[in-house]
């Protein structure tokens, strides 16, 4: 590329969200709370409080697989990709720190407090994979080599779910820990076959217990393993298929679970009984993710979604990407009504995608059936969409597949009164085998006889629908015409430009029809190959019929001769015209790589070339008409002014090109409007103010925290003792700073610490009886013993005592 | 205590209401509640609210959005990133922060990505803000309040930068000029400011009550011979409340022009005003006005100089909501506001209450000077109160749509063809044939019952068939009902084969329709079809327009059969033998069963001729026709579809042409 400004292919929609598990970042505010994920080749960073991407951390050249808060500075994050690298990011601000080059494919990332300067990846060696740990070295300067890898554990699983760390890691019990723990998995699989194979895991942040989820929906813990061979387990059953993924709360009192069957489960103090269900989220939960101090749940689903839930199981916020339906039969649609790109969205769904904005709009129940998750259950799906010209009139086709088949063409009509769709017309088998495609004859609405749809169908014929009017004032659709030719596939149709002509292709052949009297005009074939797809041209290329063979011919036919005005060798799989102008721009496939072609009709020659521009098969193509054209320099790009070309991968992933460079999208983005946080101090946050700093002098008012409160919004008493015998003991500082009889300090201290518990037991006793005050005179006058503990007591805080 | 009343009451009639500066994706709204409200204009979902912590007492007066502004790029990674063929659209033109002006005089900065508030601007005002104004280039804030001044704000520092006395009353409204040197304040007269030496640059006269909307229409002056030198020759708007005319004033070289240029004329007081700048000299500035009564104006209008008389709108635009069910009177639904989308071509509404507004795209259409929009409020309402986890949205599926199956007439087009173009004829053709043939009708009954009568052999079936043409010729469901539930063979044969033969069409209609009736009903319609077929085969072969009256018949059957098609086929084939031996057999028996001599002959014939092979071929047509359930013979009819269909008409049928051999 030559040219100033090439073209550039830039991805939208959001990659996969659900790549890999997101974690929360610290804040004290809920407001300044963010949610970072890996999305595709990016790490996304969107606030808790509005579900906003608020920044996108790029630099990774493949799949994001880990994000990871580094462990000893909230505010940075490390990032594991395909790429093998780790990136190290300043998230807040959005700047790269420092890329560890480590060399292999990094499928997982963990990072542990316990070990400051490495953290976790899980490498592939050659058919097993491999848990190492990885040193990153804190040298100056941004990109380094992180070669010094140390292999932990031989064998481990890809998935990042399959390994978890307990609370001591690099300890010998941590070692023996995981170790254990793949010992395990390796005699489940063995004893009872492939029904209880281990699929997710998760370790308890405080105690030695062990979470493991299984293939056939039950959860094991498993407790006591440091003892050889006796260890225990207990199992809670609830999911009816595979558990997805675990998660332990922050305290470790609850688990939480998730699974194909959309429901986040929360199991309470590791009881079978004590559950509590968070149903209908949508879709399968593929991980589940705690916030650091326990506020905030995150679910990410398989279709694409995270959801932020409150502790309390209620749920809070939905941070939507393209979803991500399992095979997209529609293509990319335009909506003429809002712009947004439709397709396939959840089974039976039709998703509108709000390009301007990179986000959904919603998505529209078309089949309008209970989705059940079950495998093996063919349900419902929709397989063409078709919007006429002004959005008025939305026709979809559902098909189910089972011993056979079952179609549904439903007509929609867009009611302007309640804004939406309401349905009009179902016909059931409209076509006895599947419907191929569908089109409306494109003309101004505003004659309403002149509205056509024509769908195709392997069965051999293509059926024209028109309305009639009788009862209803929109009138209802019935069949006007069936056409068939010879008995042959038919398998696209498209109408001309003035909707005169209809061109159906059946298999090799393309047969044009007059849309008014349904005669046969004419047929043309380029045999041997069979017809891909065909397309009229537009404007002042409208005599021209342009057709792809499967067997890499794009021909040109003149409708005015019945001639082939031209032929080029390309094996095109995608062919879309420009509504608004005279381009069409047509997507080969050759030796694993996609290039792009624009050309008009009336000349044989490309008017833009792009070769290998991509390494994904193109499966679907879309124009989408610009609010306000674009102003392009270059005389190459014109037929980006009107409007702007979409395509979809093999891997759905939706991208565009563009012909800004880089530097011109930066310096756009540069402009920020920097303001300042500058809040005032209101009258409270001076009152709080004065209070932590009271707090931060005195010890914590544990008591009165702990009589205060109700008890059932309390933790666990195991939780709560050390706290509060903590409390009570009088910390080194204060010792030292306010009565210092030096020479028995050393001494008492040790006796503390054995009998720490004896201490607080005669304290309880005693505290009623010994006023604080008169406890200096008397200890002269006691025996040696009786005075050490005394001066215990003395040093233990009695503050806690004038809450009573 | 009246003013604050007043001020209240002129809140509520006009709501704090911005729309997102140049794409209009974001509406927020400062409803009655003083919670702010950021909608998504398309699909009009509410994005996030937030509630000022002093909403109550320091009320939303107005409403900015910043100049949208990006996030400054990561910087470290240039290098890695050039390597890379594809990179994310990313969020290159975010909105995020909201102004917000309030009762109390001070300004709230409000981050709308962030979900938080950003600051506060405080110390500038000590009354109620009036307006607030962001400058488009610097990121500097301008407010106006009831305190007589004009402050402008370094946001960066928060900080006031300057603050003047703008009025000798309170200052109510703000504009920045396009090359963004200038400032025009208003309160009754209208000031031009200059920004850097903070003086006034010229004087209008304004309006007699509060300016409440100032614009500018035009970005370069009309008259292009003139060295432009930012300012001079442009034209800006001006509304004021209780105001019913909006002003349009031109800034012009020579001090001494004070006057509005021309006005326009609306019906209420202005609540909204949305224009679009027009760029070029031909092009018309488009003016949408919102006024207090719900009604918007539409304006288009070339600006060039004087124009005495108000300008009157081009189109008016009225919500109503249907009021046919329930409520039976339609009831007026107020536009809160309205503004041109990009394109210039459609135009956002918003309307309904502010708590819940509706925002609609609508294209604009100027050539009708009135335009009522019909709205069902209440069910769009109901329609938005989606599930929040997934967002979606459910269409409307009533009872009352059309089910098409296979067999009900229009779900295959070969019967639609002939009929949808002759069904009128058709319907024409009916009336006319009903009408001369009642007499006919009459006399073929008497005669009928006469033939009936004078045998009386079999008292049974003869009153079976007098009873079916009396029904069929009367339409009487009651009569046909007790006929066609017969279910003795035997019976039914008699029935078809005693029946006169005029009566075998209308015969086959009632089946035909009896048949697209419930499927228990059909098979015993088989029955009858089957005997009719059987019997009456000749008769209906010579029938010249028989294509248009059994195609729907025969499609039903075509499609009903479908399924079964190698059975149906060998069944259709014993069949056909086991009838033909029968038939040979029994030829004397229905002789003499049959009083009408020439019926008679004419079934013997057939199927004398039977040995014929056109005949043959006929038959074996015609048998398919009664197997409809179990058996049908496709294969030569099928060939043919598919020749005829060649020849691109499907207006014949199958039928038709075996028989035209």
């Amino acid at each position: 590329m030559v040219a100033p400004a090439a073209l550039r292919v830039v991805r939208c929609g959001g990659g996969a969200l659900h790549g890999a598990r997101a974690v929360f970042s610290v804040g004290a505010r809920q407001a300044g709370r963010f949610l970072l994920c890996a999305s595709g080749d990016f790490v996304k960073m969107y606030s808790v409080a509005t579900e906003e991407l608020v920044r996108l951390l790029r630099g990774h050249g493949d799949l994001v697989t880990g994000v990871q808060l580094a462990p000893h500075n909230h505010l940075q994050l490390y990032s594991s990709s395909l790429d093998g690298t780790i990136k190290l990011w300043d998230f807040t601000d959005g700047i790269l720190i420092k890329t560890f080059t480590v060399g292999h494919q990094l499928l997982a990332l963990y990072a542990l407090p316990a070990s400051e300067d490495s953290v976790f990846v899980i490498i592939p060696k050659r058919d097993t994979y491999q848990l190492v740990s990885v040193k990153l070295t804190k040298a100056a300067g941004q990109d380094m080599e992180a070669k010094e890898l140390s292999v932990v554990l031989e064998g481990v699983d890809a998935s990042p779910k399959c390994t978890a760390f307990g609370r001591e890691v690099y300890s010998p019990l941590g070692d023996w820990l995981l170790s254990l723990l793949f010992k395990f998995s390796l005699r489940a699989t063995n004893k009872k076959g492939g029904n209880n194979v281990f699929t997710c895991v998760a370790c308890h942040p405080h105690e030695d217990c062990i979470a493991t989820g299984h293939a056939d929906g039950k959860i094991r813990l498993w407790r006591n393993f440091n003892h050889k061979k006796e260890y225990t387990f207990s199992t809670l059953h609830w999911h009816h298929d595979k558990v997805l993924d675990l998660a332990f709360s922050v305290e470790g009192t609850s688990l939480l679970s998730g699974g194909v069957e959309s429901v986040l489960v929360q199991w309470h103090s590791g009881s079978d009984c004590k559950k509590d269900f968070l149903p209908r989220l949508g879709s399968a939960i593929e991980y589940v993710s705690i916030s650091s101090d326990g506020t905030f749940y995150c679910t990410s689903h398989t279709d694409n979604r995270i959801t932020i839930i409150n502790s309390n199981l209620r749920f809070s916020k939905t941070i939507q990407g393209l979803i991500k339906a399992r095979d997209i039969k529609t293509g990319l649609v335009v909506d003429p009504r809002t712009k947004a790109l439709v397709l396939n969205g959840e089974p039976g769904h039709l998703q509108f995608y709000c390009l301007q904005s990179d986000k959904q709009l919603y998505s529209l129940d078309i089949v309008q059936q209970e989705y059940i998750h079950q495998a093996g259950l063919n349900q419902s799906d929709l397989a063409r969409v078709a919007f006429s010209a002004q959005g008025k009139w939305l026709a979809t086709v559902e098909e189910r597949e089972e011993t056979d088949l079952e179609l549904q063409l439903k007509l929609w009509f867009f009611d302007e009164e309640t804004q939406s769709f309401r349905l009009n017309t179902r016909i059931s088998m409209p076509h006895e085998d599947h419907v191929t495609a569908m089109c409306f004859r494109d003309m101004d609405e505003m004659e309403d006889d002149s509205l056509m749809l024509v769908t195709t169908g392997r069965d051999c014929v293509f059926k024209v629908w028109v309305i009639l009017e009788d009862t209803d004032p929109e009138g209802n659709w019935s069949c006007d015409f069936v056409g068939s030719y010879h008995g042959y596939q038919a398998t696209n149709c498209c109408f001309s430009e003035d909707g005169s002509l209809l061109a159906v292709s059946f298999e090799e052949t393309v047969t044009v029809w007059d849309s008014s009297t349904w005669d046969l005009k004419c047929t043309f074939c380029h045999p041997p190959g069979k017809i891909r797809t065909i397309c009229f041209g537009r404007l002042t290329c409208s005599k021209y019929l342009i057709g792809a063979t499967d067997h890499g011919f794009l021909c040109c036919w003149n409708l005015l001769s019945c001639a082939l005005e031209w032929s080029a060798h390309l094996n095109v799989v995608v062919l879309q015209p420009d509504p608004l102008s005279e381009y069409i721009a047509a997507f080969s496939w050759l030796f694993k790589e996609s290039s792009l072609f624009v050309f008009k009709p009336n000349e044989p020659r490309p008017i833009c070339i792009q070769r290998k521009f991509c390494k994904e098969r193109i499966q679907f193509a879309a124009f989408v008409p610009r609010d306000v054209p674009e102003t392009i320099g270059s005389e190459k790009y014109l037929w980006l002014r009107r409007s702007q070309l979409f395509f979809l991968t093999d891997t759905q992933e939706l991208m565009t090109v563009s012909t800004k460079s880089l530097e011109e999208r930066l310096t756009l983005s540069s402009k920020q409007l920097a303001v300042e946080e500058s809040l005032p101090v209101t009258p409270f946050s001076l009152l709080l103010g004065k209070h932590r700093q009271q707090q931060s002098q005195e010890d914590v008012d544990l008591g009165k925290i702990l009589l205060h409160t109700p008890a059932h919004v309390l933790p666990s008493a195991s939780f709560l003792c050390p706290i509060f015998i903590n409390s009570l003991l009088v910390s080194k500082e204060n010792k030292s700073v306010e009565e210092a009889p030096a020479e028995v300090e050393m001494e008492s201290e040790g006796a503390e610490d054995d009998s720490d518990e004896e201490n607080t037991v005669t304290e309880m006793k005693q505290e009623d009886i010994m006023p604080t005050e008169s406890l200096g005179e008397t200890t002269h006058k006691l025996s040696k013993s009786e005075e050490k503990e005394l001066r215990k007591i003395r040093k233990t805080d009695y503050s806690w005592i004038s809450v009573f | 205590m009246a003013a604050a009343a007043a001020c209240g009451g002129e809140a509520a009639a006009r709501p704090p209401l911005a729309f997102s500066p140049h794409d209009r994706r974001l509406l927020a709204v400062s409803g009655s509640d003083g919670r702010l409200r950021v909608w998504d204009t398309v699909g009009s979902r509410l994005r996030h609210e937030y509630v000022p912590s002093a909403h109550l007492s320091a009320a939303c007066t107005c409403l900015a959005w910043a100049p949208p502004g990006g996030r400054p790029p990561p910087d470290k990674d240039g290098p890695q990133r050039k390597k890379r063929k594809s990179e994310a659209t990313g969020v290159d033109k975010q909105l995020d922060i909201l102004a917000i002006g309030t009762a109390v005089g001070s300004i709230l900065l409000y981050s709308t990505v962030k979900g938080e508030l950003q600051s506060k601007l405080d110390g500038g005002h000590d009354s109620r803000i009036n307006c607030v104004r962001w400058h488009q280039d610097n990121c500097c804030l301008y407010s106006c309040s009831e305190d007589k001044h004009i402050v402008e704000w370094n946001t960066q520092t928060c900080k006031v930068k300057c603050k003047w006395k703008g009025d000798n009353s309170s200052v109510s409204s703000l504009c920045i000029s396009p090359d963004g040197k200038m400032l025009l304040s208003a309160g009754r007269t209208i000031k031009l400011w200059d920004l850097e030496t903070k003086e006034v640059y010229r004087h209008f006269t304004g309006h007699a009550t509060s300016v409440s909307s100032l614009m500018f229409t035009t970005v370069k002056p009309m008259n292009e011979n003139k060295a432009f030198d930012g300012i001079t020759g442009l034209y800006f708007l001006s509304g004021a409340i209780h105001d019913r005319l909006l002003s349009v004033w031109q800034i012009r070289s020579d001090r001494k022009e004070k006057n509005a240029v021309m006005s326009f004329t609306v019906t209420d007081e202005p609540t909204f005003i949305d224009l679009t700048v027009s760029e070029l000299k031909e092009e018309p500035v488009k003016l949408a006005v919102v006024c207090r009564d719900g009604q918007l104006h539409l304006f288009e209008h070339i600006l060039n100089g004087y124009c005495k008389k108000p300008l009157t709108s081009n189109c008016t635009i009225q919500i109503a909501t249907p009021g046919n069910d329930g409520d039976s009177t339609p009831k007026p639904v107020p536009i809160l506001a309205a503004a041109f989308c990009t394109d210039k071509q459609s135009l956002l509404l918003v309307y309904g209450n502010t708590l819940q507004p509706i925002i609609e795209k609508v294209s604009l259409n100027t050539n009708e000077s009135h335009i009522c929009l019909i709205r069902d409020v209440q069910k769009v309402l109901a329609l938005k109160t989606d599930d929040a986890v997934t967002k979606v949205k459910t269409p409307v599926v009533n009872s009352d749509t059309k089910v098409l199956v296979p067999g009900i007439p229009g779900h295959s087009a070969a019967v639609k063809t002939p009929s949808s173009g002759k069904e009128k004829k058709k319907s024409k053709r009916k009336p006319g044939e009903t009408e001369d043939s009642i007499e006919e009708r009459l006399g073929a009954l008497d005669i009928d019952v006469s033939k009936v009568k004078t045998p009386g052999g079999l008292p049974q079936t003869d009153s079976f068939a007098v009873l079916l043409v009396q029904g069929l010729e009367s339409n009487d469901e009651d009569i046909l009902n007790k006929v066609l539930s017969t279910r003795k063979e035997t019976l039914i044969k008699n029935t078809v084969a005693r029946m006169p033969i005029h009566a075998v069409i209308p015969l086959l209609h009632e089946l035909t329709k009896r048949l697209q009736g419930n499927p228990y009903s059909a098979s015993q319609m088989v029955r009858w079809l089957k005997f009719v077929f059987t019997l009456h085969a000749s008769y209906l072969s010579t029938l010249p327009d028989l294509i248009p009256q059994l195609g729907m018949l025969y499609q039903l059957m075509e499609s009903r059969v479908k399924t079964l098609q190698k059975l149906s086929r060998l069944h259709g084939r014993l069949f056909l033998l086991v009838t033909q031996v029968a038939a040979s057999e029994t030829v004397q028996d229905v002789t003499e069963v049959n009083q009408t001599a020439k019926l008679v002959y004419e079934d013997e014939s057939s199927e004398e001729e039977g040995s014929d092979d056109e005949m043959i071929a006929d038959k074996d047509s015609d048998e398919n026709w009664d197997e409809d359930e179990e058996k049908e013979e496709q294969s030569d009819e099928q060939d043919m579809t598919v020749e005829k269909e060649i020849n691109g008409d499907s207006d014949l049928e199958p039928e038709n042409e075996s028989e035209e051999e």
